[in-house]
């Protein structure tokens, strides 16, 4: 997923738990004694989510929301650190019971969840058969998770009948998912919104402006949401908390305020008129917070790589050395200092809450002699280049900072920017193609392969929604990659991943990785109980207001 | 009604004498010279003499001494150094650790070249359908005047806005003519475009007079065609007045410049431009206000500087006109 904004994935199946993993979470503050309830909480984003159906929605904004509103089978346990990674039942009632080698897991479904109104009934087994159905219907970016379901990719093609291997049974009260082969990343993907439960009968088309077929099953429905302008959350009156995973929440309500730029929200929350933003402090403002409000100011750190991404099918990044010469080139320490700091450098693709799979490695020291040599012998001198990025600060400087880069060494750049809502979707597609451009990736769940198979497994390249962004496509990685998809999670799994992260550095080199990014907060002084999920992000059922 | 032309070329030198006196126009003459010259000799001389490097060098992770001491350029925090008595980083760097007073100066340029560009494009084709529209008449008359009044029925930076979002996907292409998007000729046509009707329009209804005068009707009597009579009878009798349009209007196309490239559709990104540097630093108004004051001011200083020179030629041309631009 891109931070900020989730970009789709193309997730190929794969195999492994992610249990166990070390987590991309977080840490939790702004506790402030015993949590009360009530109140509104007043948030705000700089702009729309890109969709507030769980179908179709892949970016930071729409998770946080949909966490709060919907639940799908099973769940990242509502936590920070470490315990956030654990996929626990939600409206599983446990834990599925894996057969048949690995290749069929059952359900059994909790009675007495409702959906809230106008439908006002159970969810059934049969409304997650339709939920997962209807992603393919409704091009969703998740299809990718659930395309190891047999029949899945028939069904992607004929969308008619069903997926055969999809068995869903009202009565029992059991779903089953038969998967063509093993995969121990099953659970992870059924806890994602993707597969969140939709009644039967919603429309095959994005629901997010639909209020009757904004249904929810958590403590939270999206009551209104008029683009650019405002959500409205509240409560969801036929909700009933079922395991300490589904909390009721504290909060009556949010009201998120969208169009409010991070300056605005800075000045806002000091003032007491906001009481949590979706972006971080902006750079210039961390430190004068910092001492000014120490107890509202709460350094997330993510799982995160911030990177500039090289088109290997363009010129002149179709040549190693040019990908190679832009990863000499950049000053990863100065483009920390762009982002004020909030950062560590880094040249891996993984970031270092993968634990073993992480092994920092020096490929590129800062040289730009040698950048400029690589240039010339690649032949590209003065090649026009065109770097993209969106206009949330402080991108735009960093794209200015990696054209006037690429001007130095020999190249011909100039820069374009776009509106951050649209910029991750115009990239991930062939028509936008962009040759060079900011580009960063925040965990799906957290293991690995949610970086190196999703991004930069050639078999996964596809014309709409394509995350491999690089167009990456070494035939041997590929196949190293799933070679580690199909081993279970532990040392020789991970030791795979940190072997990828360096080959695909020093002989592909379609990343140029410069930052491990975090993401400090500043709320008002009346609101507690931050909880980080490397998923779900900040968790607004845990979040209470002090009066 | 007289037979003769009412502004002829000795108006020129009346009104030259008229400025003479005008120590507003004067001031305002000085300052836009000193601005000029900063500008365009003085950038490159001041690079070359003094800081040694240019508007697009970056130094994020360089030092200057002050007191004795290295000081950061850009501190780890990513705060950067604020104005100060050096030759390198005079007023300061932005966050890219480029120099701020290098970038005015280029910046300044480029702001002027667009304004002056512009403007002048402007009021070549307001003349040409201003004196075509009043002198033809009847049907080419109402064509124009209703294209006149279709642009001018949009708020300029509506329209300016969604001509230079439209322009900034693919370029412009006439036929074999192709402008790219990130060409600096883009925000000088959408610029120049949505000013036409407000320089055409006044132009139209003085060649409307002049068309009844009789020098013209002396001229067609004597069957001369009418791209002579438009360009030798009637363009003279409207140069002055399209000079006093035209530094009205550099200045508020200085002040349209800013405002696109603010909103991210003027002068392209990494081209330092005084609306592009306001642009870039505002995100830091709280904790680097000069990246925003400094350019701000150099607007305010070129835009009253035009103005107070613009009131003055109108004065010296003709002391009763009512020229005015309202954007």
């Amino acid at each position: 997923m891109t931070g900020g904004m989730r970009l789709l994935a193309v997730v190929a199946t794969a195999a492994f738990a992610a249990t166990g993993c070390a987590s991309g979470s977080s840490t939790s503050g702004g506790s402030g004694g015993t949590a009360v309830n009530g109140g509104i909480l007043q948030a705000g984003i700089p702009g729309n989510p890109d969709h507030l159906d769980p179908a179709l929605s892949y970016t930071n904004e729409g998770w946080e929301i949909l966490e709060a509103t919907n639940n799908g089978l099973l769940t990242f346990k509502k936590a920070a650190g470490g315990a956030g990674a654990q996929v626990v039942p939600d409206i599983a009632s446990a834990m599925p019971t894996v057969t048949d080698g690995g290749k069929t897991y059952t359900f059994h479904v909790r009675p007495g969840v409702k959906f809230s109104s106008p439908v006002n009934r159970d969810v059934r087994p049969s409304d997650f058969k339709f939920s997962i159905e209807r992603l393919f219907r409704v091009d969703s970016g998740g299809v990718g998770f659930f395309t190891g379901i047999v029949g899945a990719n028939q069904y992607a093609k004929t969308r008619k009948g069903g997926i055969s291997g999809i068995v869903a049974d009202d009565k029992k009260g059991t779903i089953t998912f038969h998967l063509s082969k093993p995969d121990g990343t099953f659970d992870d993907y059924m806890a994602t919104p993707f597969a969140f439960a939709m009644p039967v009968g919603t429309p095959d088309k994005d629901i997010s402006t639909i209020p009757q077929w904004r249904i929810a099953t958590g403590p939270y429905r999206i009551t209104d949401y008029v683009p650019h302008q405002s959500i409205t959350i509240r409560r969801n009156p036929t909700f009933r908390s079922w395991t300490p995973d589904t909390p009721n929440g504290h909060l009556d309500g949010i009201d998120v305020h969208i169009g409010v730029t991070p300056e605005q929200a800075v000045n806002e929350t000091a003032d007491g008129q906001l009481d949590w933003y979706f972006e971080s402090v902006p750079p210039d403002r961390l430190t004068a917070l910092k001492k000014q409000y120490p107890n509202q100011v709460f350094p997330f750190t993510r799982n995160n790589t911030t990177f500039f991404v090289m088109n290997e099918r363009k010129y002149p990044f179709n040549k190693l050395a040019v990908r190679q010469a832009v990863n000499y080139a950049i000053d990863r320490n100065a483009l920390v200092k762009i982002y004020g700091g909030q950062g560590t450098p880094t040249e891996n693709i993984l970031p270092p809450g993968f634990g073993a799979a992480y092994k920092p490695h020096h490929l590129y020291p800062h040289d730009i002699a040698k950048a400029k040599q690589l240039i010339q012998q690649a032949g590209v001198e003065g090649a026009a280049v065109t770097v993209w990025g969106h206009n949330t600060e402080p991108t735009p400087a960093a794209v200015q900072y990696l054209a006037g880069v690429l001007n130095q060494i020999g190249l011909k750049a100039t820069v374009k920017t776009f509106d951050e809502s649209v910029y991750w979707d115009t990239i991930a597609s062939e028509k936008g193609d962009p040759q060079i451009a900011f580009n960063d990736w925040n965990e799906d769940y957290p293991e690995a392969q949610d970086w190196i198979d999703v991004m930069l497994n050639g078999e996964h390249i596809v014309n709409v929604g394509n995350n491999d962004i690089s167009n990456t496509n070494v035939p041997a990685y590929n196949k190293l990659i799933d070679k580690a998809k199909a081993m279970p999670l532990g040392p020789a799994r991970d030791a795979i991943w940190a072997k990828l992260d360096y080959l695909l550095m020093k002989n592909d080199a379609g990343w140029a990785p410069f930052m491990n990014r975090q993401w400090p907060k500043f709320v008002s002084s009346r609101l507690h109980g931050l909880v980080f999920n490397g998923t779900y992000f900040e968790l607004f059922p845990s979040m209470w207001l002090s009066h | 009604m007289n037979g003769s032309p009412p502004i002829a070329g000795g108006s020129f030198r009346t009104a030259w004498r008229r400025l003479r006196r005008n120590p507003a126009a004067i001031g305002s003459a000085i300052v836009l010279f000193l601005i000029l010259f900063a500008c365009f000799p003085g950038a490159p001389l001041w690079v070359s003499h003094a800081c040694h490097h240019g508007p697009d060098d970056q130094n994020i992770q360089g030092t200057v001494t002050e007191n004795g001491h290295k000081v950061p350029v850009v501190a780890n925090d990513g705060t950067p150094i604020g104005p100060g008595l050096r030759a390198c980083y005079l007023l300061g760097a932005d966050a890219n650790g480029r120099d701020l007073f290098v970038r005015l100066l280029y910046g300044g340029r480029v702001s002027l070249e667009v304004g002056i560009t512009s403007a002048v494009l402007c009021v070549l084709v307001a003349l040409l359908l201003g004196i075509l529209s009043a002198y033809a008449g009847g049907m080419t008359d109402s064509v124009i005047s209703r294209f006149l009044d279709l642009i001018w029925s949009f708020p300029v930076y509506l329209l300016a806005v969604a001509l230079a979002t439209a322009f900034a996907v693919n370029g412009i292409s006439i036929g074999p003519l192709h402008v790219a998007s990130t060409s600096l000729a883009i925000p000088i046509v959408v610029i120049s475009i949505v000013y036409i009707p407000y320089v055409a329009r006044p132009i139209r209804g003085q060649v409307l007079t002049l068309r009844r005068m009789e020098f013209i009707e002396a001229a067609i009597a004597s069957g001369y065609r009418p791209t002579r009579i438009m360009a030798v009878e009637l363009l003279p009798n409207v140069a002055s007045m399209a000079l006093v349009f035209l530094t009205l209007i550099v200045a508020t196309n200085i002040l349209t410049e800013a405002a696109l490239s603010f909103l991210g559709v003027g002068v392209p990104l990494l081209t330092p431009s005084w609306g592009n540097i306001i642009e870039q630093g505002y995100q830091t108004i709280v904790t680097a206000p000069w990246l925003t004051v400094a350019p701000g001011l150099a607007i305010m200083l070129t835009v009253v500087s035009l103005n107070v020179l613009g009131d003055a030629l109108r004065d010296a041309f003709d002391p009763h006109a009512r020229i005015r631009i309202r954007g």
